[in-house]
């Protein structure tokens, strides 16, 4: 197995911070200064729109967004648009993907095929849809996926709802799919959805196994390697 | 995965064909495999000069966007319109119709720094 890093992040943060970090672990990861990392974070309530995003698929206008406490971003990864939020993990995995150790699955099975085996321990049957990307399960799409590689290099990621507060998804239209519905583990699971830490530490368990990476765990709030905590802090 | 003998490779997974000071640049059996089906190549413009190792086209599939470095520096002296109708030539036919973009090389000699088709082969993941 490879070696890697994964941060985690316990309070939100918001979208230019978590951008911001991955920018820079971007740049040493293709200067090969650090390791594959993996960020995992939950970000204050913010609506993106990918690469072709269309912002028809946008319900509200700027200023709506504005006072719902909403902020808005063009991303510049590939997928729609989507919501993010506190409940909801995002997994930004900034790995080198052009060399010998890459995956002939490829990296957008395994980033659905964490989430379908995340969903698996607690119970809950996950699945993959003919020509429709990410993890759905019968209640709808619970994880949404959208990456961008620069030399080869990836960020951006995948989303994974588990108690977030799906009121922003009404203000979209998700991933530009019109009518499917937005599924959560607390929509699904109720008064038996797992608590955040325990559901970040299966998504990083499975994203161990599937992308075949060991991971160094670190906690951005705790001591981080000095390379590391600079790339972090910025 | 298909590796042609007579083209040159960069580390980024793109080819060029070199021939009277023009590269035709294309991405990589290999490259458009990972990437799955494509749906749209951004393509650059025309008359612009870049150096080797500038950002000179974007190819996207259904959930993923991936940026193509010039492994030459020159001027862009055509583009593969039908990748705008047709972005699947890449999937399809990548080293022939699917590629990106020509340019008038500066320095020919800039091809020794790319590799040949026996070392990119151990470059890519075998399967």
């Amino acid at each position: 197995m490879m070696k890697a890093w994964s941060v985690s992040f316990s309070a939100p943060v918001p979208y230019q911070e978590g951008l911001d970090i991955q920018r820079r672990l971007l740049k040493a990861r293709q200067d090969n200064l650090i390791p594959d990392t993996v960020l995992i974070l939950q970000h204050t309530p913010t609506v993106t729109l990918g690469n072709r995003g269309r912002a028809n698929y946008l319900l509200k206008t700027e200023e709506e967004y504005r006072e719902l406490g909403i902020d808005l971003f063009h991303a510049e990864r590939g997928g729609d648009v989507t919501f993010h939020g506190p409940g909801q993990w995002v997994l930004y995995p900034v790995l080198y993907l052009g060399g010998n150790e890459a995956d002939s699955h490829g990296y957008l099975f395994n980033l659905e095929e964490t989430a379908i085996r995340t969903l698996g321990d607690y119970g809950v049957d996950g699945f993959r849809r003919e020509g429709k990307s990410g993890a759905w399960t019968d209640a709808g799409k619970i994880a949404a996926i959208g990456f961008r590689l620069k030399k080869w290099v990836s960020f951006h990621g995948m989303s994974f709802n588990v108690s977030n507060d799906l009121m922003g998804f009404s203000t979209i239209v998700p991933c530009g799919l019109v009518g499917e519905p937005v599924a959560s583990l607390k929509t699904i699971l109720g008064e038996e959805c797992p608590e955040m830490p325990l559901v970040r530490d299966s998504l990083l368990n499975h994203f161990s196994s599937v992308c075949n990476r060991e991971l160094e765990r670190f906690e951005a709030e705790g001591d981080l390697p000095a390379e590391l905590a600079a790339l972090i802090k910025g | 995965m298909s590796v042609p003998q007579d083209l040159f490779y960069a580390k980024t997974h793109e080819w060029v064909a070199l021939e009277d000071g023009v590269a035709t640049v294309g991405i990589s059996d290999f490259a458009q495999s990972q990437l799955s089906d494509l749906t749209f190549v951004e393509l650059p413009e025309v008359g612009t000069a870049f150096e080797a190792g500038d950002e000179a086209a974007v190819v996207e599939s259904v959930k993923a966007a991936a940026d193509v470095y010039a492994p030459v520096g020159g001027e862009v002296i055509a583009v593969n319109e039908a990748l705008e109708d047709a972005p699947e030539l890449i999937n399809n036919d990548p080293f022939g119709k699917g590629w990106i973009f020509k340019i008038k090389v500066n320095d020919e000699s800039e091809v020794d720094d790319m590799m040949d088709a026996d070392s990119y082969e151990e470059l890519c993941p075998e399967d």
